[in-house]
């Protein structure tokens, strides 16, 4: 397909101590699309998904990014990954930078925007955000859905193309969950390239166009919301969302 | 005892002379100190396995061997004619002053290196999902970090400085404790001038450490701001 943003082939990651964490995924995300990563703990989703941007240094496979291999040796990663904006499940905020230079940093250093190019373009941002009034707050003054919805400003200050998502409420008391998840949906709705990595099923269901389930570092299943959850056919399918749903 | 050596201002100016100049030498080391223990502290953050063995061997064998040793090797490698300025003769400042930085380089650098390791993986990771290079990520976003570690660490050295600066006497540079040996044979008050040149290491000391202290408390609370 050729409005294929992303496409990982044979994407593995096998650590030094000899674990494999993800056997040889497979997968391709198209522009516009929304994928929602699931699957029990130590199913290898989110190094996989750590993996895109090489946050996480691949052993073996390939990751093509808008055509282009990233890890062909002449590529230069960091250019493309100013192209891939990831939030963190830690937020991993600059806590010596104030809210405002959080989100400027990245554009002034990388994209040499100007100061005030920057500052307009962040304050924006925050309005989306629903936290205009906390520019000149410090990270450490913020709760930890104000500092999530920062982490995901901080990175569509990049005008990324592909928005990359490592549990993102995970770390949040449940209270402060819904406020991220609006703002990803609203992300979403606008039609940006998400790649989700999450425990939120509800959202999974809503607004992912595509489920994948991962168990032992391998895809057991990929399909729409109404076949993963309506009628999955791995075993190992249900059984885990048999487990989250009672849960909830 | 006799302290009435303390009432003649001769041997208080010897005293005093000596306490700035060792107060000067300590500057002097842990500034050039901290600048030469970039290298080591970086050789030995590299992803090189090269650089790494370098950097730790040149940390080991400097923390491993004397100061006294290390002074004396270096003096003895440094023949240069004797040069008098401002009063101190530098063919022995020198070779001094250099045992002195590069020893307490190899001490800094693994502070420098302790501070850079504590500042958290995610931030790293934060930088280079923004498009980073390395050496950018380190300048705007882990140093500035690494700072208030590092800060602190490096007073606790300086104050190990001043103290062994003493190490000059064997030179015959007139630091503190050249001073008090001045006084001692001047006046054979040899406990005596002992006693005073120790009370005067610790004014030295003791407010450089309780400063820091207060620098490493008022960091803590600049970080919960």
């Amino acid at each position: 397909m050729p409005d294929n943003l992303l496409v990982l082939s044979g994407l593995s990651k096998t650590f030094s101590d000899g674990t494999v964490a993800v056997d040889a995924v497979d997968l391709s995300i198209a522009k516009g699309t929304v994928t929602v990563i699931i699957g029990p703990s130590g199913s290898g989703k989110s190094t996989l998904l750590r993996m895109i941007n090489l946050i996480e240094p691949p052993t073996a496979g390939h990751v093509v990014f808008d055509g282009i291999d990233l890890l062909q040796k002449d590529v230069d990663a960091n250019a493309l990954r100013r192209r891939i904006g990831m939030v963190f499940q830690l937020f991993n905020l600059f806590p010596h930078l104030s809210v405002l230079a959080n989100l400027t940093i990245g554009p002034m250093t990388v994209l040499k925007k100007s100061k005030e190019e920057a500052e307009e373009a962040a304050r924006a941002m925050l309005v989306k955000v629903g936290l205009a009034n906390k520019a000149d707050n410090y990270p450490a003054q913020l709760s930890g859905g104000q500092k999530q919805r920062i982490a995901i400003a901080r990175a569509l200050c990049m005008d990324p193309e592909v928005m990359l998502f490592d549990e993102p409420t995970s770390a949040l008391d449940p209270e402060m969950i819904g406020e991220v998840l609006s703002v990803m949906k609203k992300l979403a709705a606008d039609g940006m390239t998400m790649v989700v990595v999450t425990h939120e099923m509800d959202f999974a269901r809503v607004f992912a166009d595509t489920i994948i389930v991962m168990d032992g570092g391998k895809i057991i299943e990929a399909g729409t919301p109404e076949v993963i959850f309506g009628h999955p056919t791995n075993p190992r399918t249900k059984e885990f969302l048999h487990r989250v749903i009672d849960k909830e | 005892m006799d302290f009435s050596f303390l009432l003649n201002g001769r041997y208080v100016g010897i005293l005093l002379g000596g306490l700035f100049l060792t107060l000067v030498l300590a500057i002097i080391a842990v500034g050039s100190g901290t600048v030469l223990a970039l290298v080591p502290a970086f050789l030995r953050l590299s992803k090189n396995r090269l650089f790494r063995l370098v950097g730790t061997a040149y940390v080991e064998v400097i923390r491993g061997t004397p100061l006294l040793v290390q002074v004396l090797i270096i003096y003895s490698f440094f023949r240069m004619p004797v040069t008098v300025v401002l009063g101190i003769d530098l063919s022995s400042f020198i070779p001094g002053m250099l045992a002195l930085f590069i020893n307490s380089s190899a001490y800094v650098a693994e502070v420098i290196r302790g501070g850079i390791l504590s500042v958290d993986r995610g931030q790293s990771e934060a930088a280079a999902s923004l498009g980073m290079g390395k050496g950018l990520a380190m300048r705007k976003i882990i140093l500035p970090q690494a700072v208030k570690n590092i800060l602190p660490a490096l007073g606790n050295e300086f104050v190990t400085l001043i103290k062994e600066t003493s190490i000059f006497m064997y030179l015959g540079i007139a630091e503190l404790m050249y001073a008090a040996t001045i006084v001692r044979t001047s006046t054979y008050a040899v406990k005596e001038s002992y006693i005073v040149a120790a009370i005067l290491y610790f004014c030295l000391t003791f407010p450089t450490s309780k400063l820091m202290g207060l620098l490493e408390r008022k960091m803590k609370k600049a970080d919960a701001r």
